[in-house]
């Protein structure tokens, strides 16, 4: 298994996407960060907290950036018929498949540290450092460190789900369809039939329904600090995770590599 | 080189999809040192055998056998392989030396020298910063080859692997394989629908159609039974025969069931045979010179039509 990381690490660091998708992200995040210290020489005074706070609001890019690191390590492997390179000198499926899981989700980490502290280095640099009536940088930081505290297992259970996404489609659009269908409109499919059949059948989808990446993600917001929140998260991401990853292995073991 | 032990053997192998039975009974061995040809129009089972060689499909029914174990788990035994199946697939964002060191690292090929060796051996070693989606066809095979090589593989099966090489590089690849079945031992499993190219390295055949093998038959016994001869069709076999041994001084000859020769010598002058048989009271019924190569003696056994 470690053989497989370090060959996927290999090709994550000699593949220009990798480079190329992270270089986007933080241009964006300099645009935004660089929106703040407009407004800030317009006299709209916006501190360090106050904007670095914000980024509990974008936990949703997280679910999306899975997307991304998912398909920079996948690299159309069915596209490209790389599969049968590795089935065929014997390394299992089980192999593939987690050293692909753990790939993705080093990559998401890695591309979430970057990420995090560039955004937060900039806005040490760009905005001014004193709160007044806004949050103190140092209340921002545990606001922030708690959502990504309680964000990290969810984000990796919808990489785990999108994972089997990969391995079970072929083809990167349709598994990225299939995915955003997963974590983003069957929570809503659950939430409008548990409210349209009310009763104990609504309450079950209603709760189920609170039980997707997404839905828990925007809980944590309300509640930082909460202990309690934040074991139910790992414990809903470890869920996904483990679902996700029987039912792709199982699926992936029965294809047939073409 | 050869004995008789199986590197590879299929007992009633059978592979479905749907309705359509792409392997119906595959009974076959490739034993070690053996280079096996395996001869087959499109569609008869060729790549479907290798797939499931390869561990890319399951049989659905029958029994296959790996260096002498069977069974669902047979990843150690497919460590030592190398395959090259269909078109050669590798990362197109990749040169052919990246893509080379990211297998050596997934497989754990001990030594960063082993990419720059095999990329020597498969003449690839000039293509710097090219990326792999850039590469020709030949290109391509050259680099599939590199990758089946790269393990040292005790069993090495090909799978049209000399498609889109130049004819510098079909010597080429020739050469390699006789290298490697000779030097290295190893043994190779090999399909090609240039039946000409294969007849130079082959030393088994195996002759698939309709999902079944047909035949298998050794080189030596096929080039028998291709060899060139004069066939003749006479009245008394027995007597023919030895007027033929003792008139003309030859004992190359086969008498066959239905008072018929086949004689290997005098091809270049058949009178001689003839009036000998005819001075002697022998009556020559007819006379026809015989011979097939590869690809003649495939297309009668499948009944003749289309090629390979």
């Amino acid at each position: 298994m470690l053989n497989y990381i370090r060959a996927e690490a290999y090709k994550l660091l000699h593949r220009p996407y990798t480079y190329i998708a992270l270089g986007v992200l933080l241009a964006l995040e300099a645009l935004y960060a660089s929106m703040f210290a407009f407004h800030n020489s317009h006299s709209l005074v916006t501190p360090f907290g106050a904007a670095v706070v914000t980024l509990v609001e974008m936990g949703t890019i997280g679910f999306c950036i899975c997307l991304l690191t998912g398909d920079i390590v996948f690299a159309g492997q069915y596209k490209n018929s790389t599969l049968k390179n590795e089935v065929s000198f014997g390394l299992s499926r089980a192999q593939i498949y987690l050293g692909k899981l753990i790939a993705q989700t080093l990559l998401s980490i890695a591309y979430l540290v970057v990420m995090m502290a560039f955004f937060i280095a900039l806005c040490a640099v760009c905005l001014p450092m004193e709160a007044g009536t806004f949050y103190s940088a140092p209340e921002a930081l545990v606001i922030v460190g708690y959502f990504l505290a309680a964000g990290l297992p969810l984000w990796v259970g919808a990489q785990a789900a999108l994972c089997m996404c990969l391995f079970l489609v072929n083809g990167e659009m349709a598994s990225s369809f299939f995915y955003v269908g997963i974590v983003f409109v069957l929570e809503t499919i659950f939430d409008v039939a548990g409210l349209l059949a009310g009763g104990p059948v609504g309450d079950a989808l209603l709760t189920i329904c609170r039980y997707f990446p997404r839905n828990m993600l925007d809980g944590a917001k309300a509640v930082v600090g909460d202990w309690m929140y934040l074991g139910k998260a790992w414990l809903v991401g470890a869920f996904w995770v483990a679902v996700c990853t029987a039912i792709g292995l199982y699926g992936f073991r029965k294809k047939e590599i073409k | 080189m050869n004995d008789n032990t199986a590197v590879m053997a299929a007992y009633g192998l059978q592979k479905a999809y749907g309705a359509c039975r792409a392997l119906d009974g595959v009974n076959m061995q490739v034993r070690r040192g053996d280079v096996y040809g395996l001869v087959g129009r499109n569609g008869a089972g060729k790549t479907t055998l290798m797939r499931m060689v390869t561990g890319q499909s399951e049989p659905s029914g029958g029994e296959m056998e790996l260096f002498g174990a069977s069974g669902k788990n047979m990843r150690p035994q497919r460590c030592r392989t190398g395959a090259m199946i269909e078109i050669p697939s590798f990362s197109p964002f990749l040169t052919a030396h990246e893509n080379l060191e990211y297998y050596r690292l997934q497989r754990g090929i001990p030594g960063k020298h082993v990419v720059d060796e095999v990329l020597e051996q498969v003449d690839l070693t000039d293509t710097g910063k090219k990326k792999f989606k850039a590469f020709s066809l030949g290109m391509k095979q050259r680099l599939g080859l590199a990758l089946a090589l790269m393990n040292h593989p005790d069993f090495l099966i090909l799978d049209e692997p000399i498609n889109g090489l130049d004819p510098e590089g079909v010597a080429e690849f020739r050469q390699i394989l006789r290298t490697l079945n000779r030097e290295r031992q190893t043994t190779i499993l090999i399909s090609s629908h240039i039946l000409s190219e294969l007849a130079n390295v082959a030393t088994r055949y195996g002759f698939m159609e309709q999902g079944k093998i047909l035949e298998e038959i050794s080189a030596e016994a096929l080039h028998d039974k291709c060899r060139i001869c004069l066939r003749l069709e006479v009245d008394d076999a027995a007597r023919a025969a030895a007027i033929l041994q003792t008139q003309l001084g030859t004992d190359k000859f086969e008498v066959l069931p239905g008072n018929a020769i086949q004689l290997y010598d005098c091809l270049d002058d058949p009178k001689r045979a003839s009036y000998a048989l005819a001075q002697n009271g022998v009556a020559l019924l007819a006379m026809e010179q015989k011979g097939a190569d590869l690809e003649a003696y495939f297309l009668n056994l499948i009944g003749g039509g289309r090629h390979a």
